[in-house]
């Protein structure tokens, strides 16, 4: 009798203490979250447009949204760039202290992300939680039904774990991650552009504006059109050939047979060129890889169905490529991948680079770098890309790079959610800013208008101007016309490197290709593995049809150079001011 | 002595010849991206170990070593622990089709590794086991098992049949004969068919980067991360690399004086 008087006792004793150490525990918990949140606003994300206070909630807010998944691992993948090395480092532990969810965000090449991503597809099967793709692949994703879209999410099961303070709107390169549907498929997490690069002193220098000027009959500047990227470029390796001793070239590009080849052309090449029709993000019908739609169907990329993979101006800019990279490039350029070509300009011999990415603005502003002054701003500049006889106004004029999260429905919706929180994290308004300032990939207009970014812009050569014009849309990524981006764009390097090596005419190369492109948009037709606006192939039939059309394919010019414009890089910028 | 010194002569360029991409990597190991890109230095002028330092103090670049060295390791044991009586059995007893059998088992290595990915990614993670060490150490067992019977096959056979006899008259039950008196004599062998597994193991990438994400990412998957859309970043590249030298350095070392036995299969 007296033990079992005793027994509840000590259960209820037990009981007791037990749940006051675990309300304490509890408690304890609350304070480790909101202690580390101070931490990481005060120390690691002080530089934002938010005040600490607003930034506080922000973070709040994650630490409440989390609660169900503590204690919960989980695994994302991207590319490496400074950005995401800074998300994978930094951002990825303060998720971490603040949540209480671990992640591991996962590094590797972006050839690696796209292979895991495509064996994710594949095999149904969860591989990684959450994937960052750049957006080129919208096509692709909205047609295979595959991808759980972002504005899906946000109303759906993830309604309250959506951020109040993500501000969609604040992102500028939301249109490239919407389809044709009007969803939101994929969250911009960073973005850079294709845009050109000159040496800025040299076009300062008295002597050669002169000669230039006396040679070609205008003045050195930045070019406007191809035909005064053609004189400089010649003016440079030609005429001028060696400064303070040094040789120099007036054009840098690379042309070794590799995958990467690929990439200089698919990334808006021929839209630099006017290829395509007009229409931003990209144009309608047909895009700048030449794949033309009707309704949204991919139906041809040969002239022969409409499509203008193989038409003039695409003959045109690989023409261009072409000679450029013989006449004007140094030798080696040639044998060159574009990781072996990109640093060469930062070595000094360079004067200037129609294609180039802003994504190499932090290797090229290095302190000792012979294209860096002593008091560490550059003596480069980047400035729009220069346009091609074809081109008209209301095309798009280069390449934008937007990293997205993108998110499986494969994936188990537990797993999904988590990682959510976490690709909201990384763009939420307290920490992106400073992602920016470390990784030169801006996201959020507020980020950009911010004084910070006033502040950084004279060791950035222009990409804070760039990003603040309201010019910056015509540069976008691959669109939706591109059914499976993975599928065709491994063909370009391919046909490409025929042109480049000159076993093959530019016009032989690019007929092979828009051939190859139509026969994999026809098995994807007979397969009929896409759910929406899978390709249906036009018969084709005489080019002339296509040609005499209006809009794209377009015809050949009869003068392919018209004269040369340049323009002073001072007035450029102020007509960018005046237009804001 | 002119003929001693010419061959010295030729030896010495054979070497220099193939030890001038080791050194080159090695060289760049030491040097900031900055001067590798900048200009031909034959020395690192500004020696550094940052390179190094990144791989060490960062645990998402040496779990890759770890990693890949567990699932290498128990490659190594599962591939011997079923080839020596495998191997035992092919060149003992007579049955009937083992002609057959043994060549059949080579046939496995014919195929090249990535006929087996989207099968082998597929049953991996149905069973749950895709990104877990064992699951590539399995994966590699498909080759290493067939080559290890062939090694040891050979040398299994160089051993006469007689001892085995002589041990059962003495009175040795066969686990203990095994264990006790034939391991012990093959051991050589042992050693060069381990070594073949680490091999094949170590450098093989295909499978090991499909057969996992994170947990289990060997170093060579994690080594892409060098390359990104602003360039390569050489120095920690070339650290990395060498690196990855060094473990199959250590291995070769132990079996260095049985390796060419093992090209020969056993035959000596």
């Amino acid at each position: 009798m007296f033990k079992n008087n005793k027994y509840p006792k000590a259960l209820l004793l037990t009981t007791a203490v037990g749940a006051a150490s675990l309300g304490m525990s509890l408690q304890a918990h609350a304070d480790q979250y909101s202690d580390a949140a101070e931490k990481w606003v005060s120390e690691e994300f002080a530089t934002s447009t938010l005040s600490k206070e607003e930034q506080l909630k922000e973070m709040a807010w994650f630490t409440e949204a989390a609660k169900q998944f503590r204690g919960m691992e989980i695994n994302v993948v991207s590319e490496t760039i400074a950005t995401h090395e800074y998300e994978s480092n930094v951002l990825a532990k303060a998720f971490t202290d603040i949540t209480g969810i671990k992640v591991n965000h996962n590094l590797i090449q972006e050839g690696d992300v796209i292979e895991k991503l495509q064996t994710q597809m594949q095999s149904g099967r969860n591989i990684f939680d959450g994937f960052i793709n750049d957006s080129d692949l919208i096509g692709t994703h909205y047609r295979y039904g595959q991808v759980v879209p972002i504005s899906d999410m946000i109303e759906g099961d993830a309604k309250d774990l959506t951020l109040p303070t993500l501000d969609l709107e604040d992102f500028i390169g939301l249109d490239f991650t919407t389809a044709p549907d009007g969803k939101i498929y994929q969250l911009p997490t960073q973005q850079f552009a294709n845009l050109y690069w000159f040496r800025a002193d040299w076009f300062e220098r008295e002597d050669l504006k002169a000669q230039f000027k006396e040679r070609y009959g205008y003045d050195l500047g930045v070019p406007v059109n191809w035909s005064a990227y053609e004189d400089i470029a010649e003016f440079f390796s030609v005429h001028v050939k060696e400064i303070d001793g040094e040789r120099v070239y007036g054009h840098m590009d690379y042309g070794k047979k590799d995958p990467s080849l690929g990439w200089r052309f698919t990334d808006a090449w021929f839209s630099m060129a006017g290829g395509g029709d007009k229409g931003l993000p990209n144009g309608l019908p047909v895009d700048e890889w030449g794949i033309r739609v009707e309704d949204c169907r991919p139906v041809g990329s040969s002239v022969t169905r409409g499509g203008a993979t193989n038409a003039p101006p695409a003959v045109y800019a690989t023409q261009k490529y072409v000679d450029w990279l013989r006449k004007y490039a140094p030798p080696e350029a040639q044998g060159m991948t574009f990781s072996e070509a990109g640093p060469v300009p930062a070595q000094g011999n360079i004067a200037q680079q129609i294609f180039w990415y802003t994504a190499f603005t932090a290797s090229m502003n290095k302190e000792g770098l012979p294209v860096v002054n002593a008091d560490g701003t550059p003596k480069w500049r980047m400035a729009p890309s220069p346009k091609g006889p074809y081109w008209e106004e209301g095309m798009k004029l280069g390449y934008q790079d937007v990293g997205s999260w993108t998110f499986m429905k494969s994936t188990p919706k537990e797993r999904r959610l988590a990682a959510w929180l976490y690709a909201q994290f990384t763009v939420a308004k307290t920490v992106s800013l400073k992602k920016t300032l470390v990784g030169l990939t801006p996201i959020r207009d507020s980020d950009i208008r911010s004084e910070a970014m006033t502040d950084a812009a004279p060791k950035l050569g222009g990409l804070v101007e760039f990003y603040r014009s309201p010019a910056r849309v015509q540069w976008s990524p691959t669109g939706t016309n591109v059914p499976d981006y993975p599928k065709l764009a491994q063909l370009w390097w391919q046909y490409i490197a025929q042109a480049a090596s000159g076993e093959r005419t530019p016009q032989q190369a690019l007929d092979g290709l828009a051939e190859a492109q139509d026969k994999i948009m026809e098995r994807l037709e007979r397969a009929n593995v896409q759910d929406i606006c899978g390709p249906k192939l036009n018969e084709p039939r005489e080019a002339s049809y296509w040609l005499d059309q209006p809009g794209s394919p377009k015809a050949k010019l009869v003068n392919e150079k018209p004269q040369g414009v340049t323009v002073a890089y001072e007035e450029l910028l102020k007509s960018w001011e005046q237009t804001e | 002595m002119n003929m001693n010194k010419r061959k010295g002569f030729g030896i010495t360029a054979y070497i220099i010849l193939l030890m001038l991409p080791i050194y080159w990597l090695l060289n760049m190991s030491f040097k900031t991206n900055q001067e590798i890109l900048g200009q031909l230095t034959f020395f690192p002028q500004n020696f550094t170990l940052a390179n190094y330092a990144t791989i060490f103090t960062d645990p998402s670049w040496y779990s890759g070593y770890i990693n890949s060295m567990i699932y290498v390791s128990i490659n190594v044991v599962i591939t011997l622990l079923v080839a020596l009586p495998a191997a035992y059995a092919f060149s003992r007893y007579k049955f009937v089709g083992d002609k057959h059998l043994f060549f059949w088992l080579l046939s496995n290595r014919m195929a090249p590794p990535a006929v087996f990915l989207l099968p082998f990614f597929q049953l991996y993670s149905s069973i749950g086991l895709f990104d877990t060490h064992i699951a590539v150490a399995l994966a590699h067992c498909l080759f290493n098992v067939p080559l290890a019977v062939w090694i040891l096959e050979g040398f299994i056979s160089g051993v006469p049949k007689e001892y085995d006899e002589m041990a059962y008259i003495d009175g040795y039950s066969f686990p203990k004969f095994f264990v006790k008196i034939f391991i012990p004599m093959i051991r050589s062998g042992i050693g060069v068919a381990a070594f073949f597994a680490f091999m094949f193991s170590w450098v093989e990438l295909l499978l090991a980067r499909t057969l996992t994400s994170v947990d289990a990412q060997p170093i060579g998957a994690i080594m892409t991360r060098t390359m990104g859309a602003s360039g390569i970043d050489w120095g920690v590249l070339a650290a990395a690399g060498v690196l990855t030298i060094l473990p199959g350095l250590l291995v070769v070392w132990f079996v260095r004086n049985h390796i060419a036995t093992g090209f020969a299969l056993g035959r000596v």
